[in-house]
């Protein structure tokens, strides 16, 4: 067993040689996390807005007022001609156009209920089912307003449906982006490191040849495998929990649930990527080769962990698909930590399936590397 | 007593045969050579000598043991220098020794002593603490050597050790390496160069898979059937031409500037001069020579003793 130390404190004196690599472990992550936590966000403001009040009334310009006094809206230019506002629409000149009709004023306060007309570029469908969302809450509180002050109004709003709406949003009252995407980027950051790095340093043996060296000492394989791969696993490890520190300084975010908890399901999922990691390291002939297969595999890892894309909105069988993904458990298991402060009982079923697959990545992997040359 | 024993190895590549039921025997504190051209075998015989390779057929034994069943006795008997400089280049000549003293476990005490000798027959001392990737070729293959030794193997194989090292690294190389023989150690070793084979006291000459000739140097070369000469002069090629058209010719090999031609018999000065009258080569000269390992080689491949 003491072998195995060996094998990691040399590994350590190849990995801390070079200065450069202190700073690709430990500050740039930290870089990555601050750029992408700001800039991966799913919150959709400043929506690019052309305003057409044909009406031009008072209240017409209260609704206008409305929309210009929120952030999720920047009002852009006014314009009254439809074929110009489909062609400003067209050229990326705005996103949205609240078209309100002559005599809104007046038809609204007899009663009429006369329509407003928003058109939205639908080419993001997210962005403009929200921006739809948005206006129509600001009228829905507009309306509402105006059947408080006259009385009158209020009666005719009778035929409106009597059912309203009371929102309560949970855990994340704000709907602050960073709160949700930046344990994510966490998860992202630790697969890299992980996975990469332990491949990497596995086929650089392979490639330089001191691996037929090492195969000639009394080192076992498992000797040999533990020492490759524990340094990435405590440097992974490491890793994990300056970038968590990073992010909770950085970031008005803030962690619900116990590290403790975390740290296990952190190292349990770093087993499967140390595991994809050595699986690498069978197949590819190069560090090269490597790290393009690094890049393949994270691809899907990424894509289809729900991260960006809620698994739940994917066709049924990539939704079975993802089961086969390891990060797609420690991205849910993460946001529940941390978000929710979830207990163990309620990541049991995640976690022992990642924890399956994990293993049986790794034995695979490690069955994979054989001793002997080929 | 045989330290080493292969008998009738055999090992298949898919469609390429390696090895074709290679059998020798090796005697304790022997260096022995496996001579050959690149391919012929001697990396899959070597490495297969190192438990890093099964063969088809066939068994090793080294010291005794098994290469298929007692792998990890074996492995901390032998040192292996593979053919490739195969040590951690971004690690320095100083912690390249440690790993391998630690891997092998040689104990605190013993080691002193043990990097001294190393530090001497290597002189490597005063790049204790380079970085392995920036020593020249020759101090690479003394350091993988050192690495090699660290756990004073009773058995040590290596792979091409002196291939692409310049002429003078490569006889100071071949000293270390009678030292070490002097010591007790077995030595397996295997080269391109044919020139090498006269350093060791047995060789076999390898040819595609197969052991084609095998003895000391001398036995080799003694067992060659046929008298050399050396031909020199003009117009080689024609000579050559002219040459292969007489009975008495086995063999014509180009070497530089000159010819080496093996006769069944001596040719008489008389048979000489015709030669060079009847050919039209004034400036002919020839003289005897010792057949080189070269020759000898050169003559198997061309089958002209078999």
């Amino acid at each position: 067993m003491t072998k195995i130390f060996y094998m990691i404190r040399k590994e350590f004196l190849q990995i801390f040689r070079t200065r450069e690599m202190v700073a690709i472990l430990f500050i740039m992550p930290v870089i990555q996390m601050v750029v992408l936590g700001f800039a991966v966000t799913n919150e959709v403001k400043h929506i690019t807005l052309i305003i057409a009040d044909r009406d031009n009334s008072r209240l017409s310009r209260e609704i206008v007022a409305a929309f210009s006094n929120t952030d999720r809206f920047d009002i852009t230019g006014r314009e009254t001609d439809v074929r110009e506002i489909g062609l400003d629409i067209h050229r990326w000149k705005a996103q949205a156009a609240l078209i309100i009709p002559n005599h809104f004023g007046r038809d609204f306060r007899r009663g009429l209920r006369p329509d407003i007309q928003m058109i939205v570029d639908g080419l993001d469908g997210n962005a403009a089912g929200v921006s739809v969302g948005y206006a129509g809450g600001i009228l829905r509180e507009w309306a509402e307003a105006q059947a408080r002050q006259t009385p009158r109004l209020a009666m005719v709003k009778q035929n409106t449906p009597q059912l309203e709406l009371i929102e309560r949003l949970w855990y994340n009252l704000d709907l602050r982006s960073a709160q949700y995407m930046v344990p994510g980027i966490i998860v992202v950051l630790l697969t890299i490191i992980s996975m990469l790095l332990s491949a990497l340093s596995l086929v650089k043996e392979r490639e330089v040849g001191t691996l037929e060296q090492l195969m000639v000492t009394p080192l076992s394989r498992f000797e040999l495998l533990m020492g490759k791969l524990a340094p990435f696993l405590i440097l992974a490890f490491i890793e994990f929990f300056v970038v968590l520190g990073a992010a909770q300084v950085i970031f008005p975010i803030t962690m619900k649930g116990s590290y403790a908890l975390l740290s296990l399901e952190a190292f349990l999922y770093l087993f499967t990527t140390i595991g994809l990691g050595v699986m690498i390291s069978t197949i590819a002939k190069s560090q090269q080769q490597a790290l393009f297969l690094s890049w393949f595999f994270m691809l899907f890892l990424l894509m289809m962990s729900g991260l960006f894309i809620p698994i739940a909105n994917m066709p049924q069988f990539l939704q079975d698909l993802t089961l086969l993904n390891p990060m797609r458990y420690f991205m849910a298991i993460i946001r529940d930590v941390f978000q929710k402060g979830s207990g163990w009982q309620y990541l049991f079923t995640d976690t022992w399936r990642m924890t399956l697959l994990g293993t049986l990545i790794f034995a695979v992997s490690v069955l994979r590397f054989r001793k002997r040359v080929s | 007593m045989h330290h080493l024993i292969v008998d009738n190895v055999a090992k298949t590549y898919g469609e390429t045969r390696a090895l074709k039921g290679v059998s020798l025997a090796v005697e304790k504190g022997e260096l022995f050579g496996l001579i050959g051209p690149d391919g012929a075998g001697k990396t899959t015989l070597l490495r297969s000598i190192c438990t890093l390779l099964v063969p088809d057929s066939g068994s090793i034994t080294v010291a005794g043991l098994d290469i298929s069943r007692d792998v990890p006795a074996i492995r901390a008997i032998l040192g292996y220098m593979p053919q490739r400089f195969s040590l951690y280049q971004d690690l320095s000549v100083a912690q390249n020794l440690r790993f391998f003293a630690d891997l092998f476990q040689v104990p605190k005490h013993e080691r002193p002593e043990r990097l001294a000798r190393l530090y001497h027959f290597s002189r490597l001392e005063p790049f204790k603490s380079r970085l392995a990737g920036n020593l020249s070729g020759g101090m690479k293959q003394k350091l993988a050597l050192s690495c090699a030794l660290i756990h004073t193997p009773e058995i040590l194989v290596l792979d091409e050790p002196t291939f692409g090292v310049d002429p003078v690294s490569r006889q100071e190389f071949w000293e270390i390496l009678h030292q070490i023989r002097a010591g007790g150690t077995t030595i397996v070793v295997s080269t391109a160069y044919m020139d090498e084979a006269d350093q060791c006291d047995r060789i076999a000459l390898f040819f595609e898979g197969e052991i084609a000739a095998m003895g000391s140097p001398a036995a080799v070369k003694g067992a060659f059937p046929y008298r050399v000469y050396r031909l020199s002069g003009t117009a080689l090629q024609d000579l050559k031409t002219f040459l292969e058209g007489q009975p008495e010719v086995r063999g014509i090999q180009l070497f530089g500037d000159a010819l080496h031609v093996s006769f069944s018999e001596k040719p008489s000065p008389e048979t000489w001069r015709e030669w060079a009258r009847r050919g039209g080569f004034p400036g002919l000269r020839w003289e005897e020579i010792s057949p080189s390992i070269e020759d000898v080689f050169l003559a198997h491949m061309a089958g002209e003793t078999a």
